[in-house]
């Protein structure tokens, strides 16, 4: 098992003297890799990086997004993804290949306020992102309350191997799906779950980098320790309060990707 | 300027009660406007100073955004009560100059390079001011520009140092600032140890120019000890450790 150090830093901060690979969130000066911004700092075998614990959604290429439409053109709609840069999702993308702006009506997939969700299929800050919704389960999203959290809280909200999104799920019978972009659907079919859904995810973001996080939900749930879902979750992982939410910041892409297969599952 | 009347006593003492080499009592508060996207409430003395960063956002004229790497844009502004006789809210010559060098200040610390055709944006609002708002103003926004999470080189502080009855003496208030020899604004970069602004308003020989420097730097050192525990205590409370 390879080793991780951890600590708190700021920007500014010595993460670590001497050669190690800049990951994420760290810049090189002279022989010390630096932090840049505010976390908890990570210096395992493959390099040094910090996990950020606040700031806004900066896209990455393949993350899973939700977004508001907010207009189009004649080739693409404009959809707001909680970030700096506006992303454009092509008529194609929907009508197909045969797409012709004189023939198909783009009001008629989506309008103006609809919510998507969506996969960036390519984005390099040079130009705005490009979404894409030709994948499993993305596309409009028909219902359900809409959320805005931190996108850095995002990871914390899934949880190790999403364990702290199927505790939420199951205990309010709701379903929840999250972008990466800290945008959220919660649906379900009675408004008292959704509404415990909400204040759920309203404490995490608040709480995320506070240990025994996971406790705490599970009292405002009122959800056992021992419920089969999450003892079979968390069966790698038995100590998942004292330090889980480290680890859990960084099971970020793949635990959405699981999330919303389960929620096909389901669907 | 010229200096009429005695502004240190014979012990040593200056004009609010402190000895030459004292800051004023300094405290940083982080997060206290939560429609922004980091902010800071910064009492350095008697100056009162919040400062709001918003950001990285769209740029608003589109026209005034750049291709290669994030505007910056500073406002720095009084209030209209922020000093003994009332201010004209409007923007004055000093606050414009003002802003472009807390503008300036900043910038070097920032990794614009990382958010292209964005802006960010810094507000700093003067609630109450004692001379050296500009110092507590950039030390508010470095703060704030890290409570936003804005890719950060380091931390900027800054600290005032000057001339008082021929003493070099640090933190020069309203009252010194007005009636001493000479003030010396300087920003600082405590990890890089690069000077960030640096303005000098009187006259100063080479020995006291050096000095005066260095006591500025020694100033702006503690003001970054106060803006690393108020940033530590805001992400991590009284944990100063993580525990494994």
């Amino acid at each position: 098992m390879q080793e991780v150090r951890r600590k708190f830093v700021i920007p500014g901060d010595i993460v670590v003297e001497g050669n190690s690979r800049p990951l994420v969130n760290v810049h090189k000066s002279g022989n010390n890799i630096i932090a840049s911004r505010i976390g908890i700092a990570e210096v395992g075998r493959d390099g040094a990086k910090v996990i950020p614990l606040s700031g806004v959604y900066i896209p990455r290429a393949n993350d899973i997004v939700i977004g508001i439409i907010k207009d189009h053109s004649s080739l693409s709609w404009d959809v707001d993804i909680n970030s700096c840069f506006s992303a454009h999702l092509p008529a194609q993308d929907l009508f197909g290949r045969d797409f012709s702006p004189a023939r198909d009506d783009m009001s008629r997939e989506l309008s103006s306020g609809d919510v998507v969700s969506a996969r960036i299929a390519t984005f390099d800050r040079t130009r705005d992102p490009i979404l894409t919704v030709q994948d499993k389960d993305l596309g409009k999203i028909p219902l359900g309350e809409l959320l805005k959290i931190s996108a850095t809280r995002v990871p914390r909200l899934i949880g190790k191997r999403g364990s702290m999104i199927q505790t939420i799920e199951h205990a309010t019978s709701t379903r929840i799906t999250i972008g990466q972009n800290g945008l959220i659907v919660v649906s379900g079919k009675n408004k008292d779950g959704t509404q415990l859904a909400i204040k759920a995810i309203r404490m995490v973001e608040e709480e995320a980098h506070t240990s025994n996080l996971t406790q705490r939900i599970k009292q405002l749930l009122g959800v056992e320790d021992n419920v089969q879902i999450d003892s079979k979750s968390r069966s790698g992982a038995p100590i998942d309060n004292d330090e889980g939410h480290d680890d859990s910041m960084l099971g970020d892409k793949k635990s959405v990707q699981s999330e919303s297969e389960s929620l096909s599952r389901d669907q | 300027m010229t200096q009429t009347r005695s502004l240190i006593d014979e012990n040593g003492i200056r004009t609010d009660g402190r000895t030459g080499n004292q800051l004023r009592d300094i405290q940083i508060k982080v997060g206290v406007i939560k429609n922004a996207d980091g902010s800071a409430l910064i009492e350095f003395g008697k100056n009162k100073i919040i400062a709001a960063v918003y950001g990285p956002r769209e740029v608003h004229p589109k026209h005034m955004a750049l291709t290669d790497r994030c505007l910056l844009r500073c406002r720095y502004h009084m209030s209209p009560f922020s000093t003994d006789t009332r201010k004209n809210p409007a923007p004055s010559r000093r606050e414009v100059e003002i802003s472009k060098v807390i503008r300036e200040a900043l910038q070097p610390a920032l990794m614009l390079e990382d958010y292209p055709r964005a802006t960010i944006d810094v507000y700093i609002e003067v609630l109450q001011a004692d001379g050296g708002s500009r110092c507590a103003g950039i030390a508010a926004a470095s703060v704030a520009l890290a409570d936003a999470g804005i890719n950060m080189r380091d931390l900027v502080s800054a600290c005032a140092a000057g001339k008082v009855d021929d003493k070099i003496v640090l933190d020069i208030n309203d009252t010194e600032d007005k009636e001493g020899g000479a003030d010396m604004p300087v920003a600082f970069m405590p990890n890089h140890k690069q000077i960030t602004l640096l303005q000098l308003d009187g006259k100063l020989n080479s020995e006291e120019f050096i000095a005066c420097l260095n006591e500025g730097i020694t100033g702006c050192m503690k003001v970054y000890e106060v803006q690393r525990s108020a940033l530590m205590q805001k992400y991590f409370g009284n944990e100063t450790e993580l525990k494994e």
